[in-house]
Formats: C-alpha cells, sequence, structure tokens
C-alpha cells in the first residue's frame, strides 16, 4: 500500500481512531469555553437564565455586538489601551533585549552565568507578590493612574524570559561569523547590526510575539492595582464595566471580549508560520 | 604581483618569535620562532589538538599572545586587531552571510572600509572574475554548491588586497573529489597572486602537495620545518617520519649491536639483523633504537638486502598499488605497499626486501641517527 506518507509516519486503524479521539478530546477541552462564550454572545440576556438551560441558541443574533458600544461607550478606548500598553510594552523590551541576549550570548564575564539563573529565578515570582511594594513605589513617584504605571513593570517581568528565548537563538549563530566580520575591520555594534540582526530577524519576531502575549495576559492586574482611570483601562479590566447594579449583561460581555481579542487573533494567524518557523531554525542542517 | 629579482634576498614577511599561549594556566602553545618570507605558500600540519588552529588564530589576531611576539612586515602586531595587520582569513565554516548575496559578501570588507560604490563595484568583478563566480553574484550563498561557496569565502579574502592570507581547514567540509579540485585551483591561485599564505591542514596530503614549506606541529610544538620532499626523505624525528607519508612509516624496535664509520647494526630480536651503511658513534653500542621503515620501499622480487618474511592478514588491492597488513612477533601490524597486483594472498607467508640505506634510524629520544639516502 502506498499512501505517500513516509514509514516513519505509519500507523494501523486502531491507531489514527485513538490519536483522532485524544485530539479532539483535547481541543473540546482546551475550546469549550470558546465556544460556550461564543454562543453566549448570540442569546438575548433573557435566555441565559432560563431553565432549562439551552446549550443552542435558538433565537441567536449578533444584536450584543452593536448593543456593547451605547451601553459601554469607552469600549473602543479599552481595546485600544490593550493593544497600546502590549505593543509598548513590546517596544521597550525589544529595545533593551537585543543588545543584552547577544551581550549573553557572545561574551564572556564574571557573572553571566549567576545572572542568567537570577533572570530564571525572577519568573518563579508571579507579579502579585510584589504588587503591594510596587504600589508604594508608584504612589510616592506619583506615578499612579498612568499607562507608564502598566507598563514598565510588565516590562520588567517579560525581560528575562525574552533574554533567555533570544540568548538561545542567537547561540545558534555560528561565531565565526562575528570573527570573520571582526577580521574584516567591523567592530561589534556594526557587527550587531549588519549581521547578526538580520540573520536573528525570525528569532527576534518569536520573542516579540511571546512578549506581546505576555504583556497582554498580564496587563490585567497591574492595571487593576495602579490605575482607576476609565480613559486608560485596557480591556481586561474595562469589561467590568458590562458588572451592573443588579446582573451582569453576559451577552454583552462576551461580545466585547470576542471584539477585543480579535485584532491579536487575527494578527496572530498570519504570523503564526513565522513563530513556528523562528521556534525550529536552525534545528535541522540546512 | 611582486616579482623578485634573482639575487634579491627575499623579504621576511611574518615572524614569529618564542610566541606561547596559554588557556587558564594549559600552554597551548609552548614557544614557536617561524620565518615566513614573501610569496611563500606555508602548510601548518598535525595531530588535532596539537594547536596548529590557535596558531593561526593569533597570527590573525583572534587569540591574545601570552608572549613572545608577531611580526608582520617588519612591524610588531602583537596588540593591533586583524584588519590593522594586513591579513585575510578563510574560516573552515566559510563563515558566509547568509542574508546577503554572494556579491555583498565578498563587498563585505569593503563596505566596512566605507568605500566608494565604484571602487567596490570593480574590486568585487575583479575578484569574481579570477574565482569564476561572476554569474553568481546575485545569489544567496544558501544556493551554492560547497566549492561555490568556498570561492566566495576566498574572493571575500581577495578583495582586500591583504599581505598575508590564512586558511583554517577550508576543505574539511567537501567531499573527497571536490577537495581533490579545490587543492589545485588554490595552488592555481597562489600562483596568480603570488601572495603569502599560510594554511592549516590536518591532511598531511593536503601539505604535500600544496605547501612550500611544511611546518610540523605537536603538541604546541614545532617538529620540523622543511619543505614536502625535505620531510618525506629526511623527517628530523620518529613524529614527523611518522606523521608524513601514507601508508605510515614501520618502526621496528631493536638494539643497537655495532657502530663505526662503515655502519650501525641493529638487533631486531625474532626479526634478525639489519646494518644501515651510515656512519655511527661507537656510543650507539647497547642502546634501544628504532629501525623506520616505510611500506612503500618494500619489495617482493628484489634480490639482497634486508630480508623479512611475514604473513599479511589482511590485503587491500587499489589497482595502482596493493597494501599488505601483516602481523608482527610484538603485536604491532606490518605494513607493506606493493605497485600494481602482485601474487601475494592472505594468510600466506612472503618474503618482502628491502634496501637499508632507505630506512630511517631513531635514538630513545625519538631523534634521527644519520640520514636516509
Amino acid at each position: 500500500m502506498s499512501s505517500g506518507r513516509p514509514m516513519i509516519d505509519r500507523y494501523r486503524w486502531y491507531e489514527y481512531v485513538a490519536i483522532y479521539v485524544g485530539m479532539f478530546l483535547f481541543l473540546g477541552f482546551v475550546l469549550s469555553p470558546f465556544i460556550e462564550g461564543f454562543l453566549v454572545s448570540l442569546k438575548p440576556l433573557t435566555h441565559l437564565f432560563s431553565s432549562p438551560y439551552r446549550f443552542w441558541p435558538e433565537d441567536g443574533s449578533f444584536d450584543a455586538y452593536f448593543t456593547m458600544w451605547e451601553h459601554v461607550p469607552l469600549l473602543g478606548r479599552y481595546i485600544f489601551n490593550s493593544l497600546l500598553i502590549s505593543s509598548l510594552a513590546t517596544i521597550a523590551v525589544l529595545i533593551l533585549v537585543v543588545p543584552a541576549a547577544y551581550a549573553f550570548a557572545r561574551f564572556e564575564f564574571p557573572g553571566s552565568g549567576p545572572l542568567l539563573g537570577a533572570f530564571l529565578a525572577v519568573n518563579m515570582f508571579s507579579g502579585a507578590v510584589l504588587l503591594i511594594p510596587l504600589y508604594r513605589l508608584m504612589r510616592s513617584m506619583g506615578l499612579l493612574n498612568t499607562y507608564f504605571a502598566m507598563i514598565v513593570p510588565g516590562v520588567a517581568f517579560l525581560i528575562p524570559t525574552a533574554i533567555w528565548l533570544l540568548r538561545t537563538y542567537l547561540l545558534r549563530i555560528p561565531r565565526e561569523l562575528d570573527e570573520a566580520a571582526w577580521v574584516d575591520g567591523a567592530g561589534r555594534l556594526y557587527i550587531l547590526r549588519r549581521i547578526v540582526l538580520p540573520i536573528a530577524a525570525p528569532g527576534i519576531l518569536v520573542v516579540a510575539l511571546a512578549t506581546f502575549i505576555g504583556a497582554y495576559a498580564q496587563q490585567f492586574i497591574f492595571a487593576l492595582t495602579f490605575n482607576s482611570k476609565s480613559e486608560f483601562m485596557p480591556l481586561a479590566v474595562g469589561l467590568f464595566a458590562f458588572f451592573g447594579k443588579e446582573r451582569v449583561v453576559w451577552n454583552e460581555l462576551m461580545a466585547a471580549s470576542f471584539v477585543g481579542i480579535a485584532p491579536v487573533m487575527i494578527g496572530f494567524i498570519f504570523l503564526q508560520r513565522y513563530l513556528v518557523a523562528g521556534l525550529t531554525a536552525g534545528a535541522v542542517k540546512q | 604581483m611582486r616579482a623578485f629579482f634573482p639575487g634579491e634576498r627575499p623579504l621576511s614577511e611574518l615572524t614569529l618569535s618564542s610566541l606561547k599561549k596559554s588557556f587558564a594556566g594549559t600552554a597551548v602553545i609552548k614557544g614557536v620562532d617561524l620565518d615566513v618570507t614573501q610569496g611563500e605558500f606555508v602548510v601548518f600540519v598535525g595531530p588535532s589538538g596539537c594547536g596548529k588552529s590557535t596558531l593561526l588564530r593569533m597570527i590573525a589576531g583572534l587569540e591574545e599572545v601570552t608572549s613572545g611576539e608577531i611580526v608582520i612586515a617588519g612591524k610588531t602586531v602583537n596588540d593591533l586587531p586583524p584588519v590593522k595587520r594586513g591579513i585575510a582569513m578563510v574560516f573552515q565554516s566559510y563563515a558566509l552571510y547568509p542574508h546577503m548575496s554572494v556579491y555583498e559578501n565578498i563587498a563585505f570588507p569593503l563596505r566596512v572600509e566605507k568605500l566608494p560604490e565604484d571602487q567596490v563595484r570593480t574590486r568585487v568583478s575583479e575578484a569574481a572574475r579570477v574565482l569564476q563566480l561572476e554569474s553568481r553574484l546575485q545569489q544567496r550563498p544558501g544556493t551554492l554548491s560547497g566549492g561555490q561557496r568556498q570561492r566566495v569565502a576566498i574572493g571575500r579574502a581577495i578583495v582586500r588586497e591583504p599581505k598575508i592570507f590564512l586558511f583554517d581547514e577550508p576543505l574539511s567540509n567537501l567531499d573527497a573529489a571536490l577537495r581533490a579540485d579545490m587543492r589545485i585551483e588554490l595552488t592555481r591561485l597562489h600562483k596568480k597572486l603570488g601572495a603569502t599564505m599560510i594554511y592549516v591542514t590536518h591532511d598531511q596530503v593536503e601539505a604535500l602537495t600544496m605547501a612550500d614549506k611544511i611546518v610540523v606541529l605537536n603538541a604546541g610544538q614545532i617538529e620540523q620545518v622543511g619543505s614536502p620532499l625535505d620531510l618525506y626523505h629526511r623527517p628530523a624525528n620518529r613524529f614527523v617520519a611518522g606523521f608524513i607519508g601514507n601508508p605510515k612509516m614501520n618502526f621496528l624496535q631493536g638494539t643497537c649491536t655495532a657502530a663505526d664509520g662503515a655502519g650501525i647494526t641493529v638487533d631486531l630480536g625474532p626479526l634478525g639483523l639489519i646494518t644501515l651503511p651510515r656512519a655511527g658513534s661507537p656510543a650507539l653500542v647497547g642502546q634501544r633504537l628504532e629501525v623506520g621503515i616505510r611500506p612503500e620501499h618494500l619489495s617482493l622480487d628484489a634480490p639482497g638486502g634486508f630480508r623479512l618474511t611475514i604473513r599479511p592478514g589482511i590485503i587491500e588491492r587499489l589497482g595502482i598499488h596493493t597494501v599488505a597488513y601483516a602481523p608482527l612477533p610484538n603485536g604491532d601490524t606490518f605494513v607493506a605497499l606493493f605497485d600494481g597486483d602482485p601474487p601475494v594472498a592472505d594468510d600466506t607467508d612472503i618474503e618482502v626486501s628491502v634496501d637499508p640505506a632507505l630506512c630511517h634510524l631513531f635514538d630513545e629520544a625519538g631523534l634521527a641517527v644519520g640520514l636516509a639516502a
């Protein structure tokens, strides 16, 4: 039988069944909250509390996607804030991490090992542990209720992972390229700019994406603590506007969540091939 | 480039004096003295870990010098960066920049120098012409074959017009057939440019075929410097004798029983007595000596000479040569190389002979005693 598959990828029928059952089980577990969330966003609010609860919306509509803008007029601003905070954090991380990762990948200096270890240790603290000291610091510096207060702590917690990721990528660029350029008269910064950065571009993109996701995910906790001004709120905090005095407007809340993550998700669908390429680059000798 | 007139003393291009290098207290280069004249093709050869690449990287300016002096064209360059030493280097992995075209790869050193565009174009196309890369200039290195990549790397060295070219095992990534082609191409290039070249390899064939001067290194020290045939015919010690030549020289241990102005006699135990026709001092008598016999000096049908009966266990037939491997009473393997396809068979005794004048002799310290004819 020639199925066109390499020998190593051929399975018996029951193995295929097991593989697909396993896949559906896992994906179902991961994706069901999203599916339920999406269905909720289509239902009229009254149906959500009816008994018996019906999973499938019978008179579903996209009304919530329109009414939410009226109920929470700042919604667009929240989405913009989310993207702004994450983007600025990503840019700041890249500016700091590219030279740092190059230094860790190429220079031997006293304390480089312990320093990398310390960076790893920072990841063991969640930002939450340091919230109160950070709050006091921000207050005494008069930085509460600014974008700055939501971006900078996030950047600090994202740098260690980014350095580790990019350093690993840079280590795979042969040292002989640096040496060849140095023999030809190029200085360290010239080598970084003309040789290392262009070759490391896929790796830098991976770091940027990972950082952006990280910044997007962690902005909630900093925004909740360091900011109380509505116009600076990111989406994750802004969604509380759908929590009314008596009831929660679940359908609009879900609709707003989906609209909020849509730009990021669309971006990732386009960039994910770089992500995969970047994570596996150099694994096989070209 | 520069030609010499008869009688003119060739200029010394590179001088190394008592050069030493240690990494974290471990001596890697233990005092090297060497003089390279202008236009010479010098090959550093030695087993892996002998320090030949470190020595080259020190000359290039990639490794710091622990002590001693490197002089290029009359100037001490110990503390100068590579670009100010007037050298260019070709790396083992070629070190081409994968994101640049062949043109930009070759132009890289000129871009660093900030040379005007028209000069860059002239020099790159001149290098491309010499290396027959003209049709490849717009391609990326990734699309080229091994030999073409090698030529791009050489092109990048040529455009700088350096005083000295340094090559670090440049052919070791190529397959055997291409390696033979590139050897010829490099020799041709050396003739065309007339530049000084220093070439590191662990492959004695590359050393013997390309070098004007071979430097044999072992454990951070120079064992011998000389022309290829010098090293082959007159190895100064047991190491060089064993390293140069393929298959390796056979070494037979024995004790000196007589030595005078006419000959040295060595008792090889079960293999009999051999008398080498060369002057020896009577002080040698009683010393442990080693007789070196090149496999290619053995013959099956010659009369006279030192005769030896061996029983080959393995025979390799290469058409042009036949190689026989036979165990010796002491457990070593004795190798004999015959021309063509002689009637020898496994596990059958054969009598081989060698002219004692062609044999080499080494004392207990491994130094050559007298010279082979």
